[in-house]
């Protein structure tokens, strides 16, 4: 039957069928990437050409501290975002995972927050983030306590925003959740009758089942914080004194609002290697633990 | 994982095909833009991209109205648009540009420099040509880069103090008599301050309100930040140093926690009732023209003044005050659609009359030369003359005109917190001059690249 | 699935421990919708009440509404009062909400055709086709995944100022017609679950692979295929850098970059309107969720699934 299966498909046939992806691939993401290691070589100001410059581009980001301190700003975001935001979802879905009404619900609305579009979701946490007004230091009030200037205090401002995208877990909550459910029962009853207590079962159980879905959360958190742009960018600017000014957001300023797309592009594959290294150290750590515990 | 939902499963999916055919439906239903509804047919529509909102771009929809109501072959259809330099450069960049765009005038050297502003002197013949020498010469100098005019100015501002009379009165300086000299200033600054504990009730002066200007505080102590013939960034010579040191004694006497504290409080309230001068928490605030016009909104009755920035003895001149002119400007970008139409109303904006409305309904002094009588006359802006007299003056300074001064700036706010949380100040500018010159540097050798390329 | 019992998980035995339970599942999900509970609130607030520190979430009405709650003309004066802050918004001169609106419906339907398509055709080559090399290729596929999607903004930018498309909706919808890495692997892992003698039977009967394609797989994949069109409406919806970067006329905004020019040129201050615009850019999102939760929760925990 294999055979047979085998006998129906060629190169050509197959390659015809992926055609939009290929296509795709290499217009719009292929040639883009290749053109930036280029521009990366240039000194192109965005309204002119592009003048081959070689490596001038890299070798100014050891003196440019703004480049530095975005760096430390975004690494400071992923470390506390990825955690916080792993160990919420781990928490919610656990929590949630019971199979009643209200469990059901609850879910919903912790997933809703995903779907709400960034503007928005910028535009209401601007508004709770009041140190005024806003809902948070009003309640802070209420208690007797006088909350800070979230985003208008340098020493806050980069963690409101870590406070902020744990607002948006609905996805690794949801990845979790199903990792769960694929735990068989009775690996939960050999341990009860072991004796093991409820944190012990979630220790020796849960945890090494559901590690291949954390690895993969961890993953895409890391991806996703160390590119994280639209929040800085529409609630704070990059301030106060730079302390929101993410890597993306130097990389969105260098190109559009210093048109220095050459400068840009260099930074840009600074990022790459970054996600590169630190999403396969992740995987790679994944793989052990998960490694580990099978073995 | 689901709430059950078996019963109501049909009707939701009538609801999703309601909703599907209602999007495609608003989707291809044909239906005109509001910014496109009320052109008259027949004339060239030109865009034009300007940054004001709220009263400031009321008034200059009123020159638009004006002009298109004074000729009938080209219709402006001006749109607010934010953060508008980096719109207009992302839109430029991209090839799409609006056919005028209201920028600031950092950005004439950079648009200069690529090519993406069509010179006016390019413009125009000996009818039509708009003369350089209406403006005033220091504003002459931020309408033109290395001889060439590109832009026209829709508005001129330079940094002044503000001062509540009432205050000086109550705490016994004369009202008729400002700071004049940095030890003045600082002498006023204190007998006016108000402490409640180590917290600030009231402050005479504080530098980080606002911050818009970390950069402004040299030109008190004559500090001149560029170089243009040299092409060089001046940050770290002996009066920039000394004007920082100054910054930075104020949070020292005041403390830095409590004068940070009084800055992020009134930060975001400028231009409100809640603005810190108009609602009384500082006695004096370095400020421009526009803080007229936002008094006279929310403060009518606030009895206040403006004197010429004070400077510190050494260069201190009665007859010409010190300052440092930024305008906001009018360029047409290479590759818009309608470059002569754009031309004509940029023109029409230059005109006298259509300056001194503009600048009067934005309490501001005119850029022009030439001064009608009448302009001075119940300008909303009590303390115009002032300005007037900046603008005028010998020993006013222009902004810095290098294409890499938005990055240098830049640079100048990180060096004011680090000066005013007490950091060394010589190291602190030390830094800016190195990083400031090595893009300069740069941005010179690349255009010696591009020359050598042809 | 659920004949576990119910405290399997970890949680404490016993109703003390249940109902412990039951209030951290409670304050969970109102810690979740607080923000938007409260954006809704203040919506419909007249400006004066949106300022002041008070938590409420009903407007205070005029003296002269009819006080008690039991009369029709309080909830009729409450009506009016929800709907002032909307009709604003909507028609008001700031800005042009029903363009944007239009302009994000455009976008959507032509991304979410575009996705829906492309990735399900590519997704067939690579699950239901046997070529050499496929395997590896699709490997290539989950790796675009990793690449940051701020590294390509700039380089993307200038490919389309190449193409003359900078200005138009086109790069907003144009690359979805080649397929997204994440639809076309959460298709793939789809269609390798549908059972290999359904094609056999219809090659038998005489269809070739595009038959097979129309007639055997798309139709007994509708779930995963509204899954993937439902991601894509709501990823294109929320999009916000790409229409910052490559519109240019506010005739061609779409709602979320409309929303933030609306926002930034009001500095936040009139808060009620800032938020009614934000509810009109939310709800539809969170109306098409309340319709097809089921297939956005598959979608999106069939990402996690195995590697």
């Amino acid at each position: 039957m294999s055979a047979n299966r085998t006998s129906r498909g060629s190169l050509a046939t197959g390659l015809a069928w992926i055609s939009p992806w290929a296509v795709g691939f290499v217009v719009f993401l292929l040639a883009p990437i290749a053109m930036s290691v280029y521009y990366s070589l240039t000194d192109y100001a965005l309204l002119d050409s592009p003048v081959w410059i070689g490596g001038d581009n890299y070798a100014e980001l050891a003196g440019d501290g703004l480049f530095w301190r975005a760096l430390r700003n975004t690494l400071v975001f992923a470390f506390f975002s990825v955690i916080g935001s792993t160990l919420l979802s781990v928490g919610l879905a656990v929590l949630l995972e019971r199979p009643t009404r209200g469990a059901a619900v609850a879910r919903a609305a912790v997933f809703l927050p995903t779907l709400v579009p960034v503007v928005a979701n910028c535009v209401a946490w601007l508004w709770l983030f009041n140190p005024q007004y806003g809902l948070i230091n009003s309640a802070l009030g209420a208690g007797g306590v006088q909350g800070p200037n979230w985003l208008g205090d340098s020493s806050w401002a980069l963690m409101s925003l870590v406070l902020m995208s744990l607002w948006v877990i609905g996805s690794p909550m949801l990845v979790v959740g199903a990792a769960l459910k694929d735990v068989p029962a009775s690996l939960y009853e050999a341990a009860s009758l072991d004796g093991m207590t409820a944190w012990g079962r979630f220790r020796h159980v849960t945890l090494p089942m559901i590690s291949p879905a954390l690895t993969f959360n961890v993953i895409m958190g890391i991806i996703w914080s160390l590119q994280v742009l639209a929040p800085p960018m529409i609630m704070t600017r990059g301030g106060p004194d730079n302390a929101t000014l993410t890597f993306s957001m130097y990389i969105y300023k260098t190109a559009f609002e210093f048109g220095r797309m050459g400068y840009a592009s260099a930074l840009a594959w600074v990022q790459i290697l970054i996600t590169l290294v630190l999403a396969c150290g992740a995987l790679a750590l994944g793989r052990r633990m998960v490694y580990y515990r099978a073995a | 994982m689901d709430i059950p939902s078996h019963h109501t499963g049909l009707t939701r999916r009538a609801a999703l095909g309601t909703l599907a055919a209602g999007a495609v439906g608003a989707a291809v239903w044909p239906r005109t833009p509001r910014s496109r509804a009320d052109i008259p047919s027949g004339r060239t529509v030109i865009d034009y991209w300007e940054k004001w909102t709220g009263p400031e771009g009321d008034a200059v929809q009123r020159v638009v109205d004006r002009f298109n109501a004074e000729q009938s072959r080209v219709w402006v259809r001006r749109t607010a648009v934010s953060e508008i330099d980096t719109k207009a450069m992302v839109a430029i960049g991209g090839g799409d540009p609006p056919d005028v765009v209201g920028v600031f005038s950092y950005n004439v050297p950079q648009y200069a420099r690529s090519g993406a502003a069509m010179p006016l002197g390019s413009f125009g013949d000996a009818s039509t040509r708009i003369d350089p020498g209406i403006y005033v010469p220091a504003v002459r100098k931020l309408l033109t880069y290395r001889g060439e005019f590109i832009a026209g100015i829709t508005s001129l501002y330079s940094l002044a103090l503000y001062y509540n009379r009432a205050m000086f009165k109550e705490v016994g300086l004369d009202p008729d008599a400002p700071p004049r000299t940095v030890p003045e200033l600082d002498a006023a600054a204190e007998r006016l301050l108000v402490r409640q504990g180590t917290a600030i009730a009231r402050a005479g002066l504080l530098q980080n309100l606002p911050l818009w200007w970390p950069y402004f505080w040299p030109v008190m102590f004559g500090g001149v930040l560029y170089d243009p013939e040299k092409d060089r960034a001046v940050f770290d010579d002996a009066a920039t140093i000394a004007a920082y040191e100054w910054v930075a004694s104020y949070p020292k006497r005041l403390g830095v926690a409590a004068s940070e504290e009084f800055g992020v409080a009134y930060n975001r309230s400028f231009h409100s009732p809640q603005d810190p001068f108009i609602a009384g928490r500082v006695a004096m605030i370095v400020q421009g023209p526009w803080l007229a016009n936002f008094i006279n909104h929310y403060g009518p009755h606030l009895d206040y003044g403006v004197a010429p920035i004070p400077v510190t003895p050494g260069i201190f001149d009665d007859a010409s005050p010190h300052g440092m002119l930024e305008a906001d400007v009018l360029m047409i970008p290479r590759g818009c659609r309608h470059p002569e139409e754009a031309f004509e109303f940029v023109r029409f904006t230059q005109r006298q009359d259509v300056q001194e409305q503009l600048a009067r309904e934005h309490t501001k002094s005119s850029p022009l030369v030439e001064c009608s009588k009448e302009f001075f006359v119940g300008h909303p802006n009590k303390c115009v003359g002032v300005f007037d007299a900046i603008t005028r003056s010998k020993n006013v300074l222009i902004l810095p005109q290098t294409p890499v001064w938005k990055s240098y700036a830049h640079l100048t706010e990180g060096a004011f917190d680090a000066v005013w949380r007490g950091e060394h100040v010589p190291a602190v500018c030390g830094a800016v001059q190195r990083r400031a010159q090595e893009m300069i540097d740069k941005a010179a050798r690349v255009e010696g690249l591009r020359r050598a390329r042809g | 699935m659920n004949q576990r019992p119910n405290n399997s998980r970890g949680g404490m035995p016993g109703g003390a421990g249940r109902r412990a339970g039951s209030a951290l599942i409670l304050l969970a999900a109102l810690a979740y919708l607080t923000p938007l509970i409260w954006m809704i609130a203040l919506s419909v607030k007249p400006a004066a009440q949106a300022g002041s520190a008070t938590i409420a979430l009903l407007p205070r009405l005029p003296e002269e509404a009819p006080v008690s709650k039991a009369s029709p003309g309080y909830w009729a004066a409450l009506a009016a009062q929800a709907s002032a802050n909307y009709r604003e918004v909507w028609s008001g001169a700031a800005a042009d909400f029903p363009t944007y609106f239009r302009n994000s419906l455009i976008v959507g339907i032509l991304s979410v055709l575009g996705m829906t398509v492309s990735s399900a055709v590519a997704a067939y080559g690579f699950s239901r086709v046997r070529w050499p090399g496929r395997d590896a290729v699709f490997v290539l596929v989950l790796l675009t995944l990793m690449i940051p999607q701020a590294v390509l903004m700039s380089p993307q930018f200038l490919l389309f100022k190449q193409l003359g498309m900078i200005g138009s909706l086109l790069p907003l919808w144009l690359p979805s017609w080649f397929g997204g890495a994440f639809s076309i692997f959460l298709l793939r892992q789809f269609f390798l679950s549908i059972p290999n003698e359904l094609d056999e039977a219809a090659r038998i009967d005489g269809c070739s692979h595009l038959g097979t394609f129309l007639r055997v797989v798309l139709p007994l994949s509708k779930p995963a295929l509204a899954a993937v069109a439902l991601l894509q409406a709501v990823a294109t919806w929320n999009d916000f850098l790409g229409p910052l970067l490559f519109l240019n006329r506010e005739e061609q905004y779409t709602l979320s970059l409309g929303l933030q020019m609306y926002q930034s040129q009001h500095g936040g201050t009139p808060w009620n309107l800032v938020m009614a615009a934000s509810c009109i850019v939310v709800l539809p999102v969170l109306g098409l969720y309340v319709l097809t939760r089921r297939f956005f929760v598959e979608g999106v925990a069939g990402q996690g699934l195995k590697e």
